[in-house]
């Protein structure tokens, strides 16, 4: 589980993150919903350690992060996080040289279920392959959790719903994601827990399923009422 | 330690390809300058000797013979070696930024991995090292090929043939060649000592971005200080008490202290201040 306890933090005198709550759970896809510049973003660089807090507390399985972690947990940004001049199989080999938990078996289905061509330059690809790639290069890491920032925009549709596919497949199974979009639409099928920000807190944290059930309300529905009303 | 020798091999060969130019290009230079240096000074024999009759030992006594002394002081081989120390210099500040900027931020992925953050610093440090060290070592090759070459060009009377020994003497050559021990811990620790604090002035401004550049600038400050502080007390409050030998080993203690403060801090800032 991912704990995220009253995490605050400032960018000089705004504060962009008012004491953020919530948890996440292994097997379970969370997502942050929220307009762009509330902060998400940066909760996630804040779980990876890439930004610091200045206040509250992050934890996975109960434990802050340390460098182990990263054979655990992993983030995919919504820019590739590998130089230009490399080839697909260069950025392979990169990550089996420094990651005991990638998986190139799984990393050589992708490539074939994006239908990628590994001599392909990073810097040559279009924007839709990049961001696969992108994705390609997290999932294949054999890790318990993975965060992935807007994995939707400025993608073609048919990328999208390749995209889509991948999270109802066996590459996320049991792992716990936690995903950030401002378009809720293309997921909504997708995920079991929803948790809406907005001007650094979260306003509503609820199990996607459970209140379809006990209400009758689709995850638009809940943000209509939380955000408008 | 296997992560990190691998991300040494990493950062080299990032570099390599521009770094293989560079070489090339002081290579090309000091080798043209020998040959238009020495061929500047025969042609001075030539009007000197054939067309004014000046007698040889004249000629010499006015212009003096040809040595890689000349050499030394011309511009094609002292351009080379400013520009090396300039694109190291640059190298220094570009090995981190080139990480941050551009759409694909690397560092994400450098900070990502399962290995200390200081192994990246520490990774980076030791190729600039390496490449300095590289060029230091062409250029001492270098030296020998572009004396025997001179020695082909310019007629023996004329030429006075200095030893290796001799060419690194020459005064600015005298620094990246120290003749001692000790001249080379000197400048050679302190050469890494400044990089060390560089880089760290660099993860200021990386964690603290504008506020951080002042604080980078405090931070080299205080560094250099307290690095000179026992030469400083020596010449300015004491007048000259302690031996040169004496000296060399604070100076020895105190870079080690400031090298150890140096990576702390960097230490520091990495686990928690940096900002991707």
């Amino acid at each position: 589980m991912i704990e995220v306890k009253n995490v605050t933090k400032k960018f000089g005198r705004k504060n962009v993150l008012k004491g953020v709550s919530f948890t996440a759970e292994k097997g379970e896809i969370t997502c942050l919903i929220g307009i762009n510049g509330v902060g998400k973003t940066t909760i996630m660089k804040a779980i990876m350690a890439l930004t610091p807090i200045d206040g509250g507390e992050i934890l996975i399985d109960g434990e802050k992060i340390r460098k182990e972690s990263y054979e655990k947990i992993t983030f995919i940004p919504d820019t590739i996080t590998m130089p230009p001049s490399m080839k697909i199989k260069d950025a392979f080999l990169f990550m089996a040289d420094f990651y005991g938990g990638w998986n190139q078996l799984r990393a050589n289905e992708l490539l074939q279920f994006f239908r990628l061509n590994e001599n392909d330059r990073i810097s040559e690809l279009s924007k839709g392959n990049t961001a696969k790639v992108n994705l390609l290069l997290g999932l294949s890491l054999d890790v318990d959790y993975i965060l992935m920032d807007e994995p939707f925009s400025g993608i073609d549709i048919f990328s999208r719903e390749q995209i889509a596919e991948v999270f109802t497949s066996h590459l996320i199974e049991d792992r716990g994601v936690i995903i950030t979009t401002h378009e809720i639409n293309d997921i909504e099928h997708l995920i079991d827990k929803a948790v809406l920000i907005d001007n650094g807190v979260v306003l509503r944290e609820f199990n996607t399923e459970e209140v379809r059930e006990q209400e009758g309300k689709s995850v638009i529905d809940v943000m209509r009422e939380v955000y408008k009303g | 330690m296997n992560r990190f020798l691998k991300l040494v091999h990493f950062e080299f060969q990032r570099f390599l390809k521009l770094y293989l130019v560079l070489m090339g290009v002081i290579i090309l230079l000091q080798f043209v300058g020998v040959i238009l240096e020495s061929q500047n000074y025969l042609s001075r024999v030539n009007e000197h000797i054939y067309k004014d009759l000046m007698p040889k030992e004249q000629f010499i006594e006015q212009f003096g013979t040809y040595s890689f002394l000349q050499i030394a002081h011309s511009f094609w081989f002292m351009g080379p070696i400013v520009l090396s120390i300039a694109a190291l210099m640059i190298y220094v500040f570009f090995i981190w930024y080139r990480d941050w900027l551009g759409k694909n931020t690397f560092i994400y992925r450098l900070f990502m991995l399962p290995t200390s953050r200081l192994n990246v610093y520490f990774a980076k440090a030791v190729v600039i090292l390496l490449f300095i060290f590289g060029l230091l070592a062409v250029q001492l090759l270098l030296i020998p090929i572009e004396n025997r070459v001179l020695q082909w060009m310019v007629p023996n009377e004329y030429f006075n043939m200095l030893s290796i020994n001799e060419i690194t003497n020459i005064d600015y050559l005298s620094i990246l060649y120290p003749p001692t021990f000790m001249e080379f811990i000197l400048y050679y620790g302190g050469g890494m000592i400044a990089v060390f604090i560089a880089f760290t002035a660099i993860l200021f401004e990386r964690s603290f971005r504008l506020k951080g550049i002042i604080y980078g600038i405090l931070y080299t400050g205080l560094s250099s200080v307290i690095f000179i502080a026992p030469i400083l007390i020596n010449q300015l409050l004491l007048e000259d008490y302690f031996f040169p030998l004496e000296i060399f080993f604070m100076e020895v203690v105190m870079g080690l202290i400031v090298l150890a403060g140096t990576i702390w801090t960097a230490h520091y800032l990495l686990k928690n201040k940096i900002r991707v």
